[in-house]
């Protein structure tokens, strides 16, 4: 057949490229900031847009969706157009893919900066962002099948299934999850509440891992690594069965994020079991990686490229050994709420990601600026820098985890809390945090050594933006499949059919888990004494969703005596059946708060100390790393929005009576009125109508409701 | 194990039950296909990143 000339379109890789790194900067430096808001509290200057709870969703997400994601779209756009021997389907949807992501990022920092968050985590996007994000997504994977159907191979190579499972399965997680109905424009409530709402959010969460950190990068792995090592993959039928077992077995590992919590058993040990299997395919994805360059490592010791490479795989592995063992309750049972869970997100997100990435760009910066990387030795800086930076920010977090988790649980002889005190652990762990700033600092020190190496590259080299190509056409597929063709080779050149067994392959694990969740009613007991939370309440706890208290709060008490004993009756699943979203966080930098309003409870507090601690924590504890919620006093509660709030709740199937919309704002006023009022008996005067009220009156509700129910402290786990 | 998991759901244990059916025949079929690849075919597929046709085998 005859040779047909095309071109790629380096333009769309450019830009993504630039866009990696200009928001891996802005990702990363946000990061710091946290950091350095845990050793100076003050850091937040005093103002709501620089809180801790309102930037941490600015950082995981620029990390996660600017960063990475533009990474990903960088090395797809360039490795897909090759890979196919085409030029992107359509030049305007790659356009549109582009400035859309990037309205997205800008829209996502603004909104997180007010306080404009669904409080799900990396799910905190509200609802028209969210749409934005579906929209774009479409573009991206109309764009790749087009591309795909036009290539001129026969087979799809492997990287492309990986793309294909990132689309597809991106797509339905992040509809599923984002499932919510408007208050307004810049509010909603998700339609699932409590153990439902938390089992979808990380069904979501931990799939996000797996296929937006992971299976594109992977693909990323399967093209980038042979290429630059120049020798095709070690094995080519592992990577099939690396392929169909990661994508099978990833989507029900969710439920590992919620051991010990008040979701039901099964639930969780089906969790346990598939995290545990994942270790298979994910080491024979890495063992594929790191076989790829036997015979080549002198060139490791080289090429900045490859030695990259070798580091983000060789992370890759340390993550996916380390996430399975933290998913046995044994591990689980101590690293979880600690700052563990950051270290090991972490060794993925700067190892594997970060690492890949800059290989990836390294890589392909000089290529389609026709020229050679500036200076290698600037790259292996960068490259030495990173790593290190890597060993300072996860050790310490390591150690600092061990050592507060061992705290929590430490009984004197005669049988009470040796540290009673929560914050004791925080302050022990000051030098941890300390040295994990020190790490995270350098890491960014290597980034910005390495945008330099890149602009340096960019200036010496002359932009190729079309770059010329031929390949024979391809002969028509015969859609049916040819004799003796097994079906999995039909399914290898059938784009579309591909995507649709994928997508099964995916939906059976999640529907297995999610499903029986609603259709069998004893999986949520009820408890009678719980009840919907009055209008006041209700204000209160969407300020607490704004302003990210779950970042540093959990809400949920595992079944552990040191647990019961520190904060009182472990969670239950009846309690949190109207938190529209739960709110049960993933770490402690600060007490659990669950049973916070209990009277008789160890945590219980008058509403005055709550109103002092929250102008000023510093004042009551010294240590203490709590931001100051100062504004609360001052601004207004926005009563113009209690009606249809609880109109909404109506909707969702909380049982307030019919009508209670029209008097909400009677009760809510009348309840802020004797808060208020108490206030004053202790010589704080501040108008009722405050967001404070709602505030102390939502801490105040906290656990009430089970203790009503009387539950004896029984069946606890260990300590 | 995973049947005694199962039987907690609440009386749809079958529905697991299918499920691990078509994880384990699926995966059977797909390492039986992947074995009986043709040596040619493998090499062929593994080989496609390096052969893209464009001028970038050149060493930088
Ligand atoms: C940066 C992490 C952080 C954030 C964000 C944070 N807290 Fe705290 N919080 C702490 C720490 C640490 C303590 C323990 C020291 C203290 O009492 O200040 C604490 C203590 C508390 C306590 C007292 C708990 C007890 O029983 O001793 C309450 C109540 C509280 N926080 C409420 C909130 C609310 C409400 C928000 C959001 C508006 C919030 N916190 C945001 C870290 C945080």
């Amino acid at each position: 057949m005859e040779n047909q000339t095309f071109y790629y379109d380096n333009k769309i890789v450019k830009n993504f490229a630039y866009a990696t790194l200009f928001w891996g900067v802005i990702g990363m430096v946000v990061g710091l900031l946290l950091a350095l808001q845990f050793i100076w509290p003050a850091l937040t200057f005093g103002i709501p847009y620089t809180t801790f709870g309102r930037i941490r969703p600015i950082h995981t997400n620029a990390v996660i969706f600017a960063f990475v994601g533009n990474g990903m779209f960088t090395g797809i756009y360039y490795s897909l157009q090759r890979l196919c021997k085409a030029r992107m389907f359509n030049d305007l949807l790659s356009k549109i893919n582009f400035w859309g992501w990037q309205l997205i990022i800008v829209c996502a920092a603004l909104t997180f900066a007010f306080g404009i968050t669904t409080g799900k985590e990396y799910a905190e996007l509200e609802w028209p962002i969210d749409i934005l994000v579906a929209v774009i997504w479409i573009v991206f994977g109309w764009n790749m099948i087009g591309t795909i159907i036009k290539r001129r191979t026969g087979h799809i190579y492997v990287a492309i299934w990986f793309y294909i499972a990132t689309f597809v399965t991106i797509a339905v997680l992040h509809v599923t999850n984002s499932l919510a109905i408007p208050v307004g424009l810049f509010k909603s409530y998700p339609i699932y509440a409590g153990v439902q709402d938390a089992l979808v959010q990380w069904w979501y969460g931990h799939n996000a891992v797996a296929f937006f950190l992971t299976t594109p990068f992977l693909g990323l792995m399967y093209y980038f690594l042979p290429k630059a090592a120049n020798r095709p993959i070690f094995s080519y039928k592992l990577s099939i069965v690396h392929f169909w077992a990661l994508i099978f077995l990833y989507i029900w590992a969710g439920p590992h994020h919620l051991l010990y919590s008040a979701l039901p058993n099964w639930a969780q040990s089906l969790g346990v079991v598939f995290s545990v299997m994942l270790i298979a395919p994910s080491w024979g994805g890495m063992v594929n990686g790191l076989l790829t360059l036997r015979g080549a490592w002198d060139r490791v010791r080289e090429d900045p490229v490859l030695k990259f490479m070798v580091v983000a795989v060789t992370a890759y592995g340390m993550s996916t050994f380390e996430g399975p063992m933290m998913s046995t309750k044994t591990v689980n049972a101590i690293s979880h709420f600690t700052d563990w869970t950051v270290g090991h997100a972490h060794i993925g997100a700067l190892g594997w990601n970060g690492f890949l990435t800059f290989a990836v760009l390294y890589y392909l910066i000089p290529r389609i600026f026709q020229t050679h990387l500036f200076s290698r030795k600037i790259a292996n800086l960068h490259f030495w820098i990173a790593t290190l930076g890597i060993i300072f920010y996860a050790v310490p977090l390591y150690w600092g985890a061990i050592t507060q988790a061992s705290m929590w649980k430490e009984f004197t002889a005669a049988g009470f809390l040796k540290y009673p005190n929560f914050l004791e652990t925080v302050t022990q762990l000051k030098p941890m945090y300390a040295t994990r700033a020190i790490g995270g600092g350098l890491y960014i020190v290597g980034i910005v050594l390495g945008i330099y190496n890149l602009i340096l590259t960019i200036k010496a080299g002359k932009f190729l933006p079309e770059e010329a190509a031929s390949a024979p056409a391809l002969a028509k597929i015969a859609g049916k499949r040819g004799s003796g063709e097994g079906v999995h080779r039909w399914l290898e050149r059938r784009p579309v059919q591909f995507t649709i067994v994928a997508l099964v392959a995916i939906l059976i694990g999640g529907l297995i888990e999610i499903v029986p969740l609603y259709l069998v009613k004893t999986n949520i007991p009820t408890i009678a004494s719980v009840k919907p939370y009055t209008p006041l309440e209700l204000q209160g706890r969407d300020i607490y969703v704004r302003e990210g208290c779950y970042t540093c709060h959990s809400q949920q008490v595992r079944p552990f005596r040191s647990e019961t004993e520190r904060y009182g009756e472990y969670a239950k699943a009846g309690e949190y059946v109207y938190d529209h979203p739960f709110q049960w966080g993933s770490k402690r930098n600060g007490p659990d708060l669950s049973r916070e309003g209990v009277v008789s409870g160890r945590q219980y507090k008058p509403n005055s100390w709550h109103f002092n601690h929250m102008l000023n924590p510093q004042r009551l504890n010294e240590q203490s790393i709590m931001p100051s919620y100062k504004w609360l006093i001052t601004d207004d509660l926005d009563l113009s929005t209690t009606a249809k709030k609880i109109r909404v709740m109506q909707f969702l199937g909380v049982p307030y009576p019919d009508g209670f919309d029209k008097i909400a704002n009677d009760d809510l006023l009348l309840q802020a009125k004797g808060i208020a009022d108490d206030l004053k008996s202790q010589g704080i005067q501040v108008e009722p109508t405050k967001e404070i009220i709602a505030m102390i009156a939502y801490l105040q509700r906290l656990g009430k409701d089970v203790h009503a129910a009387g539950m004896p402290t029984a069946t606890i786990t260990g300590k | 194990m995973l049947r005694d998991i199962f039987k907690s759901v609440g009386n749809i244990e079958i529905y697991g039950l299918i499920s691990m059916i078509i994880f384990v025949v699926f995966f059977t079929l797909l390492i039986l296909h992947t074995v009986s690849l043709k040596k040619k075919d493998v090499a062929d597929f593994s080989r496609m990143p390096l052969d893209d046709f464009s001028d970038e085998s050149k060493e930088l």
